[in-house]
């Protein structure tokens, strides 16, 4: 209520206050950063000036994610759900540039694979699967228990989705470094490049997806953490579920 | 004035003009460009420059900041940011931070684009970034990725946010059926942004970690294939047209509809067929810029009819254009010239477009001046002519000043000479077999005389642009009062006091049954 007179008091006075937020210009200037750190590092080869810009990008972006979730907690008009589909049609469309890419060169090639390749594990992806399959389920029934009013239930579930996530990576970035190890790295060949290419990718948007639920956790600890936030969340955990059922059948069983 | 409230805005309003501000200076740069490309042209041999990678880089400058900091961010940025809400009746955007966390990362792509004239090795790889060049050339080319991936980036978000802003942020009554055209435009556009931009952000991604990350994606030796660019890069590109067109030609139907005191003429027609058609078509044609690069016969032909096709609703939308004028009380103001001069320049480029659309002619014109021509006529003229005419038209809405009339339509006219002059001559060099891409001509000096004539006429049009802008800076400061409503249009963000407080209306607008964007009463 004395927010609300606050506002309305404001509107009346000529000089108006305009709503601002550091945050849309902090993490757009740690993004810049980043660019140029790739540049020093790969371009012109300076490690130093690169883990110097590198030094400024990612506590910018970092600080910003943080302080962007924690200023729009609770302020959503209900429309974030809606928008993240929007969203998700986009990001379905890098991997669908991937994979036509991918198919494109497959079909066209005279050989496939290419020489240098190796035969990829079959277990390991199958595991993988069950673990993001379950972190999907584990989400849905931390926002159920949300819906319901279970503060602890939901904590419980939540904090295991991020556990099931951390594991995932680690798998991947085990059977990364075991790959490498055997002499088969991006630079291999045409099927190498998709195959840590598309992984990488897939991967990224599972940090991605963690990021967004380590931002919520001081939300979720506090207690006010609101079901728009959770539902929309959720469906881009979902997304990241679904496409790696393409990246397993695409990649290890084709 | 506040400046922490402008730089930190989430207003839609302010971030439009953030966007407006950061566009035109991207055009001044890339214009200049242009003018320095024309000057080393003006002679045979070396004239400005003995370096051909320095006129690569200009090339690459114009070209990539042209489309991806100054049209599309004017069109979608400032013209969709400014007018969409106020058009709909809407206090903000539906996500106000996304939208200044869009106009940032535009500004940071444009910073990273100009920090060309600054690095050593330069990107030198064109707009279009064709491997295997990119791949091996010395020059930056992650420069080159980060800039597009960026302001691709802030173009999804800005695609994100105006949907939903449009789905659900409608003043009470105001149906589909009578958004204004050019929010149906901008919708359009914005869903074509997401679908084709991530896959230009894929493309130019895969070309640096080829080159720097050791892929080989586009490296024939390891069983890559090098025309997966060509394809990946033109299914964006081609769209990246339509983004461009669609927004502009709303622009041109507001003007147009607004100083011509009329109806818009078919209207569902405009939204279903020209619209919707090209939103539908605008994915299957872009093979056609791959004529030359080898293919199937098939392709070529199946190729040749999606693309005269796509005709069709481009036509259905010029019907729109010239039906509203028909019978119409037209005032010959300045965004009037500039609505109408769009239709004579996009006409010709429209036209000679077709030529280029047949495999059997368009392998005798690839790589010359006529398609450089065409392109300059149907994209990058028509669209900066909408784009200037649209800043004329809204310029008592956002300063609450008007601008020098007479000044406007002097700047009109130089300008309007000089594109003809240069993009004419060039189509015409062209056809006589004038290659594009040319750092210097020696074998054709034939063609020495229509090179000067040609730098003349950019000479011309930069006088006429220059003064345009002058024109706009003086009018924002010391312009004559414009009042709320100048041209007398019922379209909604002419109902609000100019220019709009934070919030846009006092008490938010509800329209009645008897309301329509263009129902102009009858003199």
């Amino acid at each position: 209520m004395a927010h609300d007179a606050h506002h309305h008091d404001s509107h009346a006075h000529a000089h108006a206050h305009w709503d601002t937020s550091i945050w849309p210009f902090v993490i757009s200037f740690g993004i810049l950063f980043m660019a140029v750190a790739f540049s020093f590092k790969f371009v012109y080869h300076n490690s130093f000036a690169s883990i110097l810009s590198l030094g400024l990008a990612i506590p910018m972006i970092l600080a910003g994610v943080a302080g962007w979730t924690s200023e729009a907690m609770g302020k959503g008009d209900g429309f974030s759900y809606s928008a993240m589909g929007w969203f998700i049609l986009a990001e379905a469309m890098i991997f669908v540039s991937f994979f036509v890419g991918y198919w494109y060169t497959r079909l066209h090639a005279d050989v496939w694979p290419p020489a240098g390749t190796i035969t990829l594990p079959k277990m390991m992806p199958l595991v993988m699967t069950f673990i993001l399959v379950s972190s999907s389920l584990t989400i849905h029934y931390a926002e159920h228990l949300l819906h319901l009013g279970d503060k602890t239930g939901f904590r419980l579930w939540y904090l295991l989705t991020i556990v099931l996530g951390a594991i995932f990576l680690g798998m991947s970035a085990y059977e990364w470094s075991h790959l490498i190890h055997e002499g088969f790295t991006i630079s291999t060949n045409a099927f190498s490049t998709v195959f840590f290419s598309v992984t990488g990718l897939h991967g990224s948007h599972v940090v991605v997806g963690l990021t967004i639920f380590l931002a919520g956790l001081p939300s979720v600890f506090r207690g006010d953490i609101d079901e728009g936030f959770m539902r929309t969340a959720g469906l881009y955990w979902h997304f990241v579920d679904i496409i790696w059922f393409f990246v397993v059948s695409q990649i290890y069983f084709w | 004035m506040n400046l922490k409230e402008w730089i930190f805005t989430t207003d839609h309003k302010r971030v439009g003009v953030l966007y407006l501000i950061g566009s035109i200076a991207a055009f001044v740069i890339a214009g200049i460009m242009a003018l320095l490309m024309r000057a080393e042209l003006s002679t045979i041999g070396p004239t400005i420059t003995s370096n051909p990678t320095q006129y690569n880089v200009w090339l690459y400058t114009h070209g990539a900041v042209m489309i991806l900091g100054f049209q599309i961010p004017a069109l979608t940025g400032f013209f969709a940011n400014y007018c969409i809400p106020l058009m709909i009746g809407a206090k903000d955007v539906a996500f106000p931070r996304v939208n200044a966390l869009s106009v940032w990362l535009f500004y940071v792509g444009v910073i990273l684009a100009c920090l060309t004239f600054f690095i050593p090795d330069p990107p030198d790889v064109m707009w279009t970034g064709y491997p295997p060049y990119s791949t091996i050339t010395t020059g930056n080319t992650a420069m080159y990725s980060f800039t597009v991936l960026i302001l691709g980036f802030a173009s999804i978000i800005g695609g994100v946010n105006f949907l939903t802003t449009v789905a659900y942020m409608r003043a009470p009554g105001l149906k589909l059926s009578k958004l204004n055209i050019f929010v149906w435009c901008t919708l359009g556009a914005f869903i074509l942004q997401l679908i084709f931009v991530p896959v230009l952000g894929t493309a130019v991604t895969l070309i640096s970690m080829d080159k720097y990350l050791g892929t080989n994606f586009f490296d024939p030796t390891k069983g890559g294939d090098v025309l997966t660019y060509q394809n990946l890069f033109w299914f964006y590109s081609h769209p990246a047209v339509y983004v461009i067109f669609l927004p502009f030609i709303g622009v041109v139907f507001e003007i147009i509809a607004a100083h011509a005191k009329n109806m818009v003429f078919n209207y569902k027609m405009v939204v279903y067929g020209g619209i919707g058609g090209i939103v539908v078509m605008s994915g299957e044609v872009w093979i056609h810029h791959l004529y030359v690069s080898g293919m199937a016969d098939w392709l070529r032909i199946g190729q040749m009819v999606t693309t005269l096709l796509i005709s069709i609703p481009v036509g259905l939308m010029m019907i729109g254009l010239i039906g509203t004028l028909y019978k119409s009380s037209i005032a010959f103001t300045t965004p009037m010239m500039y609505a109408l001069g769009v239709v004579f320049l996009f006409l010709i480029g429209g036209l000679t477009g077709i030529p280029l659309a047949l495999p059997s002619l368009t392998i005798a014109v690839s790589d010359t001046y006529y398609v450089v021509g065409h392109f300059h006529y149907v994209m990058a003229v028509a669209g900066t002519f909408a784009i200037f005419g649209g800043v004329y038209h809204w310029f008592p809405k956002v300063t609450g000043r008007m601008y020098n009339e007479f000044w406007g339509k002097v700047g009109f006219w130089i300008t309007f000479v000089g594109v003809n002059i240069v993009f004419w001559i060039m189509m015409d060099v062209g056809v006589q077999g004038m290659p594009r891409r040319y750092y210097d001509y020696a074998h054709f000096p034939q063609f020495e005389g229509a090179h000067q004539w040609m730098t003349l006429g950019a000479g011309i049009l930069a006088v006429g642009f220059t003064i345009a802008i002058l024109n706009w800076i003086l009018g924002a400061m010391k312009g004559a009062p414009a009042g709320d409503n100048p041209w007398g249009s019922p379209s909604l963000e002419w109902s609000t006091v100019s220019p709009p407080p934070h919030g846009n209306w006092p008490t938010p607008p509800s329209v009645s049954e008897d309301w329509h964007p263009y129902g102009f009463k009858k003199a």
